[in-house]
């Protein structure tokens, strides 16, 4: 018995690489389908290919039993396909109603785009589903669930009639979560069919009515949700047994490394802040927030990236005032930037020298001003084997290494530093969960040593599993700050949203 | 893209379709001004190779010696992510400079030269260090400062020597020449000066610097990953005027060449219209910005240069078929490379939200 | 009130459109590929072509018009061959931008020794230029008079695309496309749009109206062709384009100010200065008001 859409026998190589390994996959109407796996287990990959990004090299997509070979596309959204992609494709600069009709424009005879046509239409979508959305707002002044709906609303006036959605609570907060789902729920009402990827186990067994679980580009099982467990499919995941939770010392923070004082950082538009908060030794502060309220711009003003417009920020009682990235980092602060690809790493240098930045100047790696090249080797060597990073050797292209091993590698460079403070802005995102459990256990370990750990993370799960502390941030400023031990997911997802009931929620034991 | 089972002859076929593209394009345009083969063909390689006791070949050497220079001056500011395109600029004021401090200043001829040479590196140093200055400070991309800062260097120049230093008897708007002594003598039984060992010296530099230094060092990762160099304290902004003062300084060592050794004297025009500049630049582009393969592709653009020039002489084929191979070239060598992208880093302009 | 005397001068108000042409017709085309996200830094050799091409175009057929359309023929050439290797192949559009500016420079001189027989420059009577249009009425209003009448068909072809351009972008379906092929090409992917092709019409667009400048050059401004005759024009072209981010309204505004500097400094040169400084003029202008501008975004940006 097969379903409406039958996916049989998909397979997609990359090179050498078999990304989708002979995949058979049915979607119903009237279903919330999850496909469920790690980064690289082929789940992204298997959905571009039934939403027309990549041809597959071998299998055939079915639907209502007709057999379609997509080429772009166009194809798959003139069957009613439609794709919510993991990172949003908008165009900041254009309005929301501008977004949706873009390649899909109604026009007359010149080519001129009938805005009057389209947004009757959209009009009478919102009302159907009960969406909100501001169809002349700029997708720039948007929050990012508001431009999650923007690319719903893309998809609904293709008159798709199947929905895949990659990855799409990663960036909301619970009640975002809540409401999403809500307007999914109504969706299977109307008897669309809707495929959520997701690596949210709870997620899963609340929407799902099937679970589909697939690891290394094979699907390791598929079946509705009641006949599986969150333990069965975890393992499905990770093909093996969960890891032990982890163990921490107990929590006996010293004396204050990172001192943050009415700090305003200049935004693009608005300043940020003025924000205060404090790190102490032994410690590792949590801030939770939404992408794009202010935490990168807080975080670069605090290395010395960015200038401040007012505040103060000290590090073991120096003012860090006047001082640039070099001088701070002299001080004793190491910084694991959110994006490895441009700001941790140089992709297209060597793993040595990417392990060596930083420490160019010491004495053990040049003579005069030239470099020894064995000596720098030898660290590269070090650091490659202490963070267990997969890699061919110090002179191996930093590129060729997988996104994990790139992370380890920043992970490593910085840690190794020892410094009294570590920033680390969303040190896990997009990796896979070995490293992640890896980079998870170091920055406990140096805790543990007592240094001075702010952690920056868009994920709850992350904070709540690493911080002592955590502070909430919405728009710039600090929404609320809590002992772990008193945190709660939906307060948190609350204050990511608002800005509380009433001046800053504090419930901190210390 | 996995070039694993692919074979020899396999990775052949793009370089031969490229060289049998180049041929047609040269095929036709000789067939426009009815010339005929041969001649053309025999034209080109005694033009740049050959001549009376292989006077075109030092010719060519000569002029390589220029562009490799120019080369080597694009190669330090573009490995560093610093689109320095301003060459041209940095070239004229080295060499009027040069011929000034070598009319006009007295002294025995060999302290006349080293000053002379000295003084055109530091003013073209300066005017490179302008550019960097604009984007540091105001904001304006190198790429187009640096650009918009020939036409100045020009018509500057091409003042000086129209009025104020015009050597008047010689009719031309050129400057007087500068004392003999002063000359750099050529190689003993050829026409050949011996400015190419300074150049030959300021690319050993070149590359010593590119892969043996910290500073080289430091250039190259901000020129790979500007972001990841700021994130990781390096001192950007003194690594763009150290590197920007390096590359003036270089084509101002050119322009100083060109004057005490090629042409005696500094008149309007002689290091813009040839365009070393800007075949500094293809053919650094054209070896994909690696330092040791720059000579050779230096020396490869000059002999397609006096070879075009020698089919000119031949075949009655005009000169300019020099400059569309060279365009030819680059577009499908270059296109095919890849490996460059400066458009990614040329277009991002100075945030001034960033400390 | 000496300085609006000389700003007024009906001379320099008359010769103001005949620098403007040029720099807004291809600033124009730069501002396509601007906001359909070619970085398209060969302004410059488009111009020359175009003005080589209509050079040759009023010789042979003895008409401005078919001077124009061979302008933009080879300007649209000149596209093909930019698209070819920078949207087909992966070359970088600044390598690729300087090859078309030598390849152009070379092309343009080869041909003009091998059609013409001659080196450097070709003036001929048999060149038909464009006549200048009156028109009536507005001819005798003083400065609008001045500005508006007595100039090439090519200026008024000018405004109106500036102004059309403005309209395109908004409600144009391939405005639309131009600028999200600028801005997040990946939306247009995933929406089945290629982006190449989206950057091609841009291109081939950007290739005519660079033509039509360099026809404005050599069939308009004079009736001849001289190497090298575009003169770092392209280079303010794009500078235009980068300080306006391709915002064809504001790419008039500062086509406006570069015309009148222009104008001014030919005028400066009537009173004896020495031409090398006039001739300066215009890059300098450029950069005081690249420079003008960053200050000027600067203080916004502290005040916000």
């Amino acid at each position: 018995m097969s379903g409406w859409i039958a996916l049989s026998n998909i397979t997609v190589r990359f090179g050498a690489l078999t990304a989708v390994d002979a995949v058979s996959l049915d979607v119903d109407k009237g279903e919330i389908h999850a496909v469920v796996g790690e980064n690289g287990a082929g789940k992204s990959t298997i959905m571009n290919v039934l939403f027309g990004l990549l041809v597959p090299d071998e299998g055939t997509i079915a639907i209502g039993g007709t057999p379609h070979a997509w080429k772009t596309p166009q194809d798959a959204i003139a069957h009613g396909i439609g794709m919510v992609h993991q990172h949003f494709m908008l165009q900041d600069s254009m309005t929301v109603l501008e977004n949706v009709v873009l390649c899909a424009e109604p026009v007359n005879r010149l080519g001129i785009v009938d805005f009057a046509t389209a947004r009757a239409k959209l009009e009478d979508i919102i009302a159907t589903y009960g969406i909100r959305s501001r169809l002349d707002a700029r997708v720039a002044d948007l929050s990012v669930s508001e431009r999650q709906v923007v690319e719903i609303l893309k998809v609904l006036y293709r008159e798709a009639e199947v929905l895949i959605l990659d990855e799409p609570t990663a960036v909301l907060t619970p009640q975002e979560t809540r409401s999403l789902f809500e307007i999914l729920a109504n969706f299977k009402a109307a008897g669309k069919a809707i495929v959520i990827i997701t690596h949210k186990l709870d997620e899963v067994m609340e929407v799902a009515d099937t679970v589909s679980v697939m690891r290394g580009g094979r699907l390791v099982s598929s079946g509705p949700r009641e006949a599986t467990s969150k333990d069965e499919i975890a393992r499905g995941i990770i093909g093996g047994d969960l890891p032990a939770p982890r163990a921490r010392g107990p929590y006996a923070p010293g004396a204050p490394v990172l001192k943050v004082t009415d700090l305003v950082a200049r935004g693009e538009g608005r300043p940020v802040g003025p924000v205060s908060l404090e790190v102490r030794k032994g410690e590792i502060v949590g801030v939770a927030a939404v992408a794009g309220n202010g935490q990168a711009e807080l975080i670069e003003t605090i290395v010395g990236l960015r200038r401040s417009a007012g505040g103060t920020v000290s590090l073991d009682g120096q003012d860090l005032a006047g001082k640039d990235v070099a001088a701070r980092r002299a001080l004793g602060l190491s910084y694991i930037p959110t994006d490895r690809q441009r700001v941790g790493l140089a992709l297209e240098a060597r793993v040595s020298e990417n392990a060596l930045i930083g420490r160019e100047m010491e004495s053990r790696f040049r003579r005069g001003l030239f470099q020894i090249g064995s000596q720098i080797d030898a660290f590269a060597r070090e650091v490659i084997a202490r963070y267990r990073i997969k890699v061919a050797g110090p002179r191996a292209k930093t590129s060729s290494m997988s996104g994990g091993n790139k992370q380890k590698l920043v992970v490593g460079r910085e840690l190794s530093r020892e410094t009294p403070l570590v920033i680390a802005e969303n040190p896990t995102w997009g990796v896979d969960i070995g490293a992640i459990d890896f980079i998870h256990g170091e920055l406990v370990r140096m805790r543990d040593a007592g240094h001075a750990i702010l952690l920056v993370s868009t994920e709850i799960d992350e904070i709540l599993a690493l911080s002592d502390r955590i502070v909430v941030m919405f728009e710039g400023r600090i929404t609320g700050s809590f002992a772990a031990s008193d945190a709660d997911r939906f307060e948190i997802g609350a204050l990511m949203t608002s800005h509380g009931s009433g001046g800053i929620q504090t419930r901190d034991a210390s | 893209m996995m070039a694993t089972d692919t074979g020899f002859a396999a990775r052949l076929g793009p370089w031969v379709a490229v060289i049998a593209w180049l041929f047609a394009i040269l095929l036709v345009l000789m067939i426009a001004v009815g010339a005929s083969l041969d001649q053309a063909v025999s034209g080109f390689f005694n033009g740049a190779f050959g001549g009376r006791n292989s006077a075109y070949l030092m010719t060519t050497i000569g002029r390589s010696a220029l562009i490799i220079g120019m080369a080597l001056a694009v190669l330090i500011s573009f490995r560093a992510g610093l689109y320095n395109i301003g060459g041209e600029g940095q070239l004229v004021v080295g060499g009027i400079v040069a011929a000034l401090v070598g009319i006009y200043l007295p002294g025995p001829g060999p302290m006349v030269l080293a000053v002379g040479i000295l003084a055109a590196m530091a003013a073209a140093s300066l005017w490179a260090v302008l550019a960097g200055a604009l984007q540091v400070y105001l904001g304006v991309p190198l790429l187009i400062g640096s650009l918009l800062l020939n036409y100045p260097a020009r018509y500057i120049s091409s003042y000086l020597v129209g009025h104020p230093f015009r050597d008047v008897a010689a009719g031309l708007p050129q400057t007087h020449m500068v004392p003999q002594g002063a000359w750099i003598p050529n190689f003993p039984g050829t026409r050949l000066d011996m400015g190419i060992i300074l150049v030959l010296l300021a690319a050993v530099f070149t590359i010593v610097y590119a892969y043996r230094t910290v500073p080289g060092y430091r250039t190259r990762m901000n020129g790979l990953a500007p972001d990841f160099a700021r994130a990781s304290g390096l001192p950007v902004k003194r690594l763009v005027f150290q590197t920007l003062a390096m590359s003036g300084a270089i084509a101002g060592l050119v322009g100083a060449i060109a004057v005490f050794g090629v042409h005696y004297r500094f008149s309007d025009g002689m290091l813009v219209q040839p365009l070393y500049a800007w075949t500094g630049i293809i053919a650094v582009l054209m070896v994909g910005m690696v330092p040791w393969a720059v000579p050779l592709s230096g020396f490869f653009f000059a002999a397609v240069q006096t070879g075009a020039a020698g089919m000119e002489r031949t075949a009655g084929i005009p000169k300019e078929i020099g400059l569309i191979m060279q365009a030819a070239i680059i577009l499908f060598v270059a296109s095919r490379l890849a490996v460059v992208n400066l458009a990614g880093s040329a277009r991002g302009e100075g945030n001034d939200d960033r400390a | 009130m000496i300085a609006l005397d000389v700003l007024l001068d009906p001379a320099l108000l008359q010769s103001i459109p005949r620098f403007l042409t040029p720099i807004l017709l291809a600033a124009l085309g730069g501002a396509l590929c601007e906001r359909a996200g070619v970085f398209n830094i060969g302004l410059e050799g488009f111009i020359l072509t175009g003005a080589f091409c209509a050079v040759l175009g009023a010789f042979f057929f003895g008409s401005p018009v078919m001077g124009a359309i061979s302008a933009m023929a080879g300007g649209v050439l000149m596209a093909l061959i930019f698209a070819e290797f920078h949207l087909r192949r992966p070359g970088d559009p600044i390598v690729v931008s300087i090859a078309i500016n030598l390849l152009a420079a070379g092309l343009t001189l080869y041909l003009l020794s091998a059609i013409f027989g001659v080196t450097g420059a070709f003036r001929d009577p048999g060149i038909q230029g464009f006549a200048m249009i009156h028109i009536p009425v507005v001819r005798d209003i003083p400065v609008i008079g001045q500005l508006f009448s007595g100039q090439s068909p090519l200026y008024y072809i000018a405004l109106v695309v500036a102004v059309a351009m403005h309209f395109f972008f908004r409600f144009h379906r391939l405005g639309l496309r131009m600028r999200a092929a600028g801005e997040n090409p990946q939306g247009l992917v995933v929406g089945g749009v290629d982006p190449r092709i989206v950057r091609l019409y841009a291109l081939v667009a950007c290739g005519m109206l660079c033509g039509l400048a360099g026809a404005q050059l050599s069939i308009a401004n004079v009736t001849l062709f001289v190497d090298n005759m575009s003169a770092g024009r392209g280079w303010i072209a794009v500078v235009a384009v980068l300080l306006t981010r391709g915002n064809p309204l504001a790419v008039l505004g500062i086509a406006l100010v570069f015309g009148f500097v222009d104008s001014l400094s030919f005028r400066v040169q009537g009173y004896g200065a020495p031409q090398q400084f006039t001739d300066m003029m215009p890059y300098l202008a450029t950069l005081a008001v690249l420079i003008g501008l960053s200050f000027w975004r600067k203080t916004r940006q502290t005040r916000a």
